[in-house]
């Protein structure tokens, strides 16, 4: 599966799961967050990565962003969940 | 109709999987398939040679195209014809580039695999002719792609009716009015709720097969897999930082992290600075290591595979996604995780 | 339709602008320049008078019509002849000061262009013909066309060479159509001023770039450049009097002749059609930087917003990195909600089978396709040819039989929608 920052281009190339990534230099973290809080992060990314992985899908889906484990973020977190819901539908149609 | 037949180490009988890394090579008359084909052609065709070549060797050496091109053009044929390759990423992709190469050159060509097959996009010029899925399809397949060679024979352009794949090709004509009527007419379509309407389609990629889902992870191996170009200090292996043409893979065996001045990111399309400072982010070895302690996940397998994901040919990114796949479905492992930049 | 000439003092009281159509039927080369029943009669000494300058040594007037066999090579601009009823100036910022434009009566020669043809530096040779076939390819097969031929006096600039070319063939162009101001017109176009309150109708622009890249490849709004502007919204009747002129010379197929900026075919197609509501025109500079594409983009949608837009058709001048401009813009409408269709000519290939766009939009899709510009054409040999004697292209006789990529057909793959070539999957 796919951990990725530009969504609309991973659907549009095809990936089946996509898990959405807070930065394009940092797939797995943040370096806005604490040394603990972004090994937190990381370790939700890969478990939703596993979630992904061990659900069925037919064509590219994106999976939610996980919770932020503090403070800022969570509007990065939540608008990134807004823009997938709408790609997601979109790659149905597609 | 002279007729130079391509095709794969297995279908030209030299062996399976282990014999991949073949070099190219000739043969007089027509090998396996080509034979069956050549039956349901009539005695005005002929395979008058059969080149093959090692599926791997093929797929990861940047010259064999070249090396087979010039094996076909000993041979002087009025018509290449290369496949059937069914579903397999790596000959469908060696039938592609060298059909693609040998119409560029002025021989003519024709190409046979599976709609699914990567190489159906990397085949243009050369048409491509539909086959089924798998070998023991071969029989309809050499039907089609003998109706196609028959058609071109008679110097008819293929189309879907032919089995034709791909992205046919577009031709001008005049239309009944000018774009800037059309374009008022499109608009008035998408104000009324038409999002489908056009008359250009967005460049298309193909579509990937998703993979059954990972039933049981905690007794699975799992890959993790990254566009970030990660490298050990250094980048002894000169890894590119923009149109790669190499994938790497580094050991992780007896790793548990990935230590800050140890690895760095070559990646030319971003900064590097947070990667450099942390290489976990970009390749998760420490929370997998914990998932695999904790028994989330079976095993973590031994190395990971990177490359730089920045401005690739999208026929490269394509290849070296087959080669992975390949790969890792070889080394036992049941699921990878790519991180992309 | 009543052919009534307007009196002077009824033109205040309307605010849109009425364009006097006559229909040229025929034309030729004469002693004085003249409109009567139809046939345009070039006055040769007046019409080279109006090339009088020290960077041109001479200009040749000719002529040619629908039919014939001729070819025209090294075509550079096309301008329709047009004048203002009341003595003012059409061109405004090139002819005269630049005044702001579009309103009251202006006379137009239907069925005419004036042509420049020769070399001028960086232009890229564009060829078109008459008659034969290929001659369908281009919009100005079909018009009367007078011809100005032209040799740079020695030693002069080439910007200074061009722009009393450009000059020239304004003055030209409004000389002509002053022989028709006491003709009664053949019809009459009432362009309407353009309402700020909604017609309950959706309301669409014309999102309309220009390619803004310097010498020989410039145009001009009032007179003037628009690089490193941001977009304008502009009245369309202010483009019928010739506020937007072509100074670009490269693109034969995907360049927007001062014809077609006089002629917006888009503005054209919204004004006729009954379902929309055309709400203007937005100029946009095309940038050759990323980031300033970007800004102008950016700045072209929330112009559209802050004008109530419900769509906009886009489109450019220009190859590849023209189409990053409308890509952007097809874009950026899209994400806040204003439906948009870019105008693409397709660069699919000699065999049509690449992908068409260099630069494809991410989101949105509604796209109409110019023609692929690899494919090629035949030409069919002509009895003469104007602009040259050779090509440069391809080393042939200027009316020689031709093969060539439908690229260098002038307006064949119009960006503004002028033509009707488009390319299509065979039936």
């Amino acid at each position: 599966m796919l951990l990725c920052n530009l969504i609309s281009i991973a659907i549009r190339v095809g990936a089946p799961r996509i898990v959405p990534t807070r930065g394009i230099p940092f797939p797995t973290g943040d370096p806005e967050l604490v040394p603990e809080e972004e090994r937190l992060l990381r370790r939700r990314l890969l478990e939703r990565a596993l979630e992904a992985l061990g659900t069925a899908v037919e064509a590219p889906t994106v999976f939610d962003a996980p919770e932020t484990p503090s403070g800022g973020g969570s509007a990065a977190s939540s608008a990134a969940t807004t823009a997938a819901d709408s790609a997601a539908t979109k790659a149905g149609a597609s | 109709m002279r007729i130079v037949h391509y095709v794969n180490q297995f279908f030209a009988g030299v062996g399976g999987e282990e014999a991949a890394g073949t070099t190219p090579d000739v043969r007089e008359g027509a090998v396996g398939p080509g034979r069956a084909l050549v039956a349901q052609l009539g005695s005005e065709y002929e395979i008058v040679a059969t080149v093959f070549c090692g599926d791997d060797y093929a797929a990861s050496d940047a010259s064999a195209t070249e090396e087979l091109l010039e094996l076909v053009r000993e041979a002087s044929p009025d018509l290449l014809v290369a496949g059937p390759a069914f579903t397999s990423g790596r000959y469908g992709l060696a039938c592609a580039r060298l059909a693609a190469a040998s119409v560029r050159a002025g021989i003519p060509a024709v190409a046979a695999m599976h709609p699914e097959n990567p190489g159906v996009e990397e085949a243009a010029p050369a048409p491509v002719i539909e086959s089924g899925k798998i070998g023991r399809e071969m029989r309809a397949s050499l039907q089609r792609l003998a109706g196609a060679i028959e058609k071109l024979a008679r110097g008819e352009e293929l189309g879907e009716q032919d089995g034709r794949v791909g992205r046919p090709p577009r031709h001008n004509r005049l239309a009944d009015q000018t774009a800037a009527t059309r374009s008022v007419e499109l608009i008035l379509a998408r104000l009324a709720g038409d999002r489908e309407r056009t008359e250009v389609l967005l460049p298309s990629f193909g579509s990937v097969t998703p993979s059954a889902p990972l039933e049981h992870p905690e007794g699975a191996t799992i890959a993790l897999l990254t566009e970030g170009a990660l490298v050990p200090m250094g980048n002894p292996d000169r890894l590119e930082s923009a149109r790669a043409t190499r994938w790497l893979r580094y050991p992780l065996d007896g790793l548990d992290r990935l230590e800050e001045g140890e690895y760095q990111s070559v990646h030319g399309g971003f900064s590097t600075v947070a990667a450099n400072a942390d290489p976990h982010r970009l390749l998760p070895l420490d929370v997998a290591r914990d998932l695999e302690r904790e028994g989330r996940i079976g095993t973590l397998h031994h190395e990971y595979l990177t490359t730089a994901g920045n401005g690739t040919q999208v026929a490269t990114a394509r290849s070296f996604g087959v080669e992975w796949a390949a790969e890792l479905r070889q080394a036992g492992v049941q699921a990878a995780i790519l991180t992309a930049t | 339709m009543s052919a009534t000439r307007v009196r002077d003092d009824e033109q205040g009281s309307r605010t849109g602008l009425r364009l006097l159509i006559h229909d040229v039927v025929e034309i030729g080369v004469g002693a004085q320049t003249g409109f009567a029943g139809g046939r345009l009669t070039v006055g040769e000494r007046e019409a080279t008078a109006l090339f009088a300058h020290p960077s041109l040594a001479s200009v040749r007037v000719s002529c040619c019509s629908p039919g014939e066999s001729v070819r025209i090579i090294k075509v550079l601009d096309a301008v329709e002849p047009r004048c203002k009823g009341d003595g003012g100036d059409v061109f405004p910022g090139l002819l005269g000061t630049a005044q702001l434009r579009g309103r009251g009566e202006t006379h137009v020669l239907r069925g005419a262009a004036v042509l420049s043809a020769g070399f001028l530096p960086r232009a890229q040779e564009a060829v078109f013909q008459m008659s034969g076939a290929g001659a369908e390819f281009s919009p100005l097969s079909g018009t009367h066309n007078v011809v100005i031929e032209f040799e740079p006096a020695p030693d002069a600039a080439w910007q200074d060479v061009a722009a009393a070319l450009r000059l020239g063939v304004l003055r030209l162009a409004v000389h002509l159509a002053q022989a028709a101001v006491d003709a009664a017109p053949d019809s009459i176009e009432e362009l309407e001023p353009l309402s700020s309150e909604s017609s309950g109708l959706p309301r669409v622009a014309a999102v309309t770039n220009i390619q803004t890249q310097g010498a020989f490849k410039d145009v001009l709004v009032y007179g003037r450049s628009m690089a490193g502007s941001l977009p304008t919204w502009i009245d369309p009747c202010e483009l019928a009097d010739g506020a937007v002129v072509s100074a670009q010379y490269g693109h034969p197929a995907l360049k927007n002749p001062t014809f077609v900026h006089q002629n917006n075919p888009v503005v054209a197609a919204l004004r006729a059609s009954d379902e929309v509501e055309l709400a203007g025109v937005i100029l946009c500079p095309e940038p050759v930087s990323e980031k300033e594409k970007r800004l102008v983009s950016e700045h072209a949608a929330r112009l559209c917003a802050a004008l109530g837009l419900d769509g906009a058709i886009v489109t450019k001048e220009g190859g590849g990195n023209a189409d990053g401009d409308v890509a952007l813009k097809l874009d950026a409408l899209e994400d806040i909600g204003i439906l948009a269709v870019g105008l693409f000519a397709e660069m699919a290939g000699r065999d049509g089978t690449a992908p068409g766009l260099v630069v494809a939009p991410a989101r949105a899709t509604a796209l109409i396709s110019t023609g692929n510009y690899d494919e090629l054409v035949a030409l069919g040999a002509t009895d003469r040819a104007l602009g040259g004697e050779r090509l440069g292209i391809i080393d042939a006789a200027a009316a020689d039989e031709l093969e060539l990529p439908i690229a260098a057909i002038y307006g064949s793959l119009n960006p503004l929608g002028w033509n009707r070539v488009t390319c299509a999957v065979e039936a």
